[in-house]
């Protein structure tokens, strides 16, 4: 079974990145039209402790975690957390009834052909993605469990307690 | 020797099953109440009464998997 | 009559412990993602108002039952059920139908019944309530698997069972495969109305007094379950199952009986009641072996079709008794709109009969090891027609309807028939109604 608990090697971590980076312009650039090309670009988040959540609407555990990074967000914004949302729906009405129920305070990336969490290397729903300041993978975490809210929340406060690069 | 035979047949089905399937991110569909392998549970309680009451077997049907495949 | 009805249910009474236990297990296991208006709403308690009616004056049952589950966040859950059901009207004592009136004892010795000549005997003098209750709990274990436990408990006049079952499912493959496992266990008590009757003695006449006997026996059965759910795609998942069953005890219906008959005409061979009136004729009370190994392959597949969900199953059972079946069942979620749903559903059972099932016995020949005339083990085919409708509302409850037609029609195996049977031997065929009313809401 692969792990996820260390993570992609170092070096595979800076170019993913690089890629996801690329891919968002390339996208971008190459399709102006309606198809929500997932445009994510770390290297924009530069400094800041990067939390990125792969969430859908018909996943349970996500509609308990989004209540909890909205805390988090409010939290700790000012000591620079940036969460950023992936939401994998195929379909995008079913993310947006959801939204009208769960109300997320972050920011929202929709990649309903799911070629972001194929990039990540998403294992299971809800899939979080924790960077940090120096652009980083130091932790990723499977699905959401309510005992676990507050390590979590310690480990980020330990993120954001190191300085800006 | 038969029950080595469904062994041996349990483990290929668990091994081949290694890559049919879909990636976490697909399962909306399987996610849904009336895709659940248990969604009429109270109608199958229900039938399976009145049928075990009135024929000669009755079970089988277990439980677990499939859905959204979540945490 | 009530103890008929749940006579056979009770050879199979832990086959409907686990089904029933492990059904609520399977409630409180799969997650849901109907986001109803309230969505802290922690108990989802579905119920269900249940007729059931057979043709003529045979069997009627009228069922309450509720099943909920409760959610303790993280999958943790617990299920309960509740069912209370009452039966009344006549089913088949197992005796032939004869050329003439037949007279026989009721089970509890104190009063007769009859049958007109040329009809299948049927026994009306049971009414019964019975009250069943189950328990489950399930809960994660570690990342990938799932334990889960429950106990079952029910209770009518004659008969009383109590279950226990565990599980455990794992999952493989980014959670496309789970194995799942199950044991239950089940101790049954039988109180028979009249006392235990001797293998193969005779129906005799009334008894003043009324006197049981009182005796009880007991039952054990222990089921195992082993399954894979493999999810085929995007749109599919299929469901293997193979389960075990072992049966031990007193495994007799102990109402049932066999008409003893002429061994050259195949008529019913007459008796005079003594002082007090009783039967009319010979009656064996049946015997059954004491126990009972079956083992069944169940298979399901389910398949989304643009939001139209069929769902397909087969199962194979064969054991000892040489009861081998075949079961063929089929539904279809049609969605109207967006909040109402039709659903048809087609069944199709086929079963052998068991080896010691007889027509009767013949007068002047050995008694078998084993016989039984009960139609429940005889060569059978059955067919369920049936359809639902449900319609959720904006609270997010949901309230259906469900109404459907079984009908059962057996045949006596060619070389249990004597003499002039074989011309117009009858089986007492049957066809029932179900009509349900179910809600479904959050507490």
């Amino acid at each position: 079974m692969r792990l996820l608990a260390g993570g992609p090697r170092p070096l595979l971590r800076r170019w993913m990145s690089l890629l996801v980076v690329v891919a968002g312009l390339a996208m971008a650039v190459g399709r102006p039209a309606a198809a929500a090309a997932p445009a994510l670009d770390l290297a924009a988040y530069r400094g800041k402790v990067v939390v990125v959540d792969f969430w859908a609407s018909w996943c349970k555990p996500c509609r308990q975690s989004i209540p909890w990074l909205n805390e988090m967000r409010s939290r700790y914004a000012g000591r620079g957390l940036v969460i950023v949302g992936v939401n994998v729906d195929a379909e995008r009405a079913a993310a947006d009834r959801f939204l009208h129920q769960v109300p997320v305070d972050f920011e929202l990336v929709f990649d309903p052909e799911g070629s972001l969490a194929t990039r990540f290397g998403v294992k299971g729903m809800p899939s979080t993605f924790v960077f940090d300041r120096d652009g980083k993978l130091v932790d990723t975490h499977l699905g959401f469990r309510a005992t676990q809210k507050t390590a979590r929340e310690e480990s980020l406060q330990r993120l954001l307690s190191t300085s800006a690069p | 020797m038969r029950r080595t035979c469904l062994a041996l047949l349990a483990a290929s089905l668990l091994a081949g099953c290694a890559n049919v399937g879909v990636k976490p991110w697909e399962r909306d569909v399987l996610a849904r109440d009336d895709m659940q392998l248990d969604s009429n549970a109270l109608d199958a309680a229900i039938d399976d009464h009145i049928y075990f009451s009135k024929e000669g077997t009755s079970g089988g049907r277990g439980f677990g998997g499939g859905g959204c495949g979540c945490n | 009559m009530r103890v008929q009805l749940i006579m056979a249910d009770k050879d199979l009474k832990i086959g409907a412990a686990l089904t029933a236990a492990t059904c609520s297990l399977l409630g409180i296991a799969a997650p849901t993602t109907a986001f109803a208006a309230d969505p802290d709403a922690k108990w989802d308690v579905d119920s269900a108002l249940l007729y059931y009616g057979e043709s003529d004056s045979r069997v009627k049952d009228l069922s309450l039952g509720t099943h909920a589950t409760r959610d303790f966040g993280d999958e943790r859950k617990l299920g309960l059920d509740l069912t209370v059901d009452s039966l009344t009207g006549a089913s088949p004592n197992g005796a032939a139908a004869s050329g003439g009136a037949q007279t026989f004892t009721s089970p509890s010795g104190r009063d007769v019944y009859s049958t007109p000549a040329g009809k299948v005997p049927l026994d009306d003098t049971f009414h019964d309530t019975r009250v069943a209750l189950n328990a489950g709990w399930s809960q994660p274990f570690a990342r990938l698997y799932t334990v889960s436990a429950g106990l079952g408990f029910s209770n009518e006049y004659d008969y009383q069972h109590l279950g226990a079952n565990v599980g455990l499912t794992r999952d493989f493959n980014e959670r496309n495969t789970t194995l799942s496992t199950a044991l239950a266990y089940g101790q049954d008590t039988v109180k028979p109305v009249g006392g235990i009757r001797t293998p193969f003695s005779l129906m005799g006449d009334v008894t003043g007094d009324g006197d049981d006997g009182g005796g009880s026996v007991h039952k054990n059965v222990l089921d195992a379950l082993l399954g894979i759910t493999q999810v085929l795609g995007r749109h599919s998942v299929l469901r293997l199952n193979y389960s075990y069953s072992d049966s031990s005890g007193y495994l007799t219906d102990p109402y049932k009986l066999l008409s003893v008959v002429d061994p050259v005409t195949g008529e019913l061979v007459a008796r005079t009641p003594g002082g007090a009136p009783g039967a009319t004729g010979l009656y064996r009370y049946e015997n059954r072996p004491d126990s009972r190994r079956k083992q069944a392959v169940y298979a399901e597949l389910r398949q989304d079709f643009s939001g139209k969900v069929l769902q397909i199953g087969y199962r194979y059972s064969t054991d000892d008794w040489e009861v081998d079946s075949h079961t063929l069942e089929s539904r279809l979620r049609w969605p109207l709109g967006e909040t109402s749903y039709l659903e048809p559903h087609v069944r199709y059972y086929t079963q052998t009969a068991a080896s010691f099932y007889r027509y009767s016995l013949a007068s002047g020949e050995p008694l078998p090891e084993f016989a039984s005339a009960d139609a429940r083990l005889a060569d059978l085919d059955a067919y369920t027609l049936g359809i639902k409708f449900g319609h959720v509302a904006p609270s997010g409850n949901e309230w259906s309807a469900r109404l459907e037609f079984y009908q059962q029609k057996s045949k006596p195996p060619a070389e249990t028939l004597i003499g002039t049977q074989i011309g117009h031997a009858q089986m007492p065929d049957f066809n029932a109604v179900i009509l349900q009313f179910g809600y479904r809401f959050k507490l």
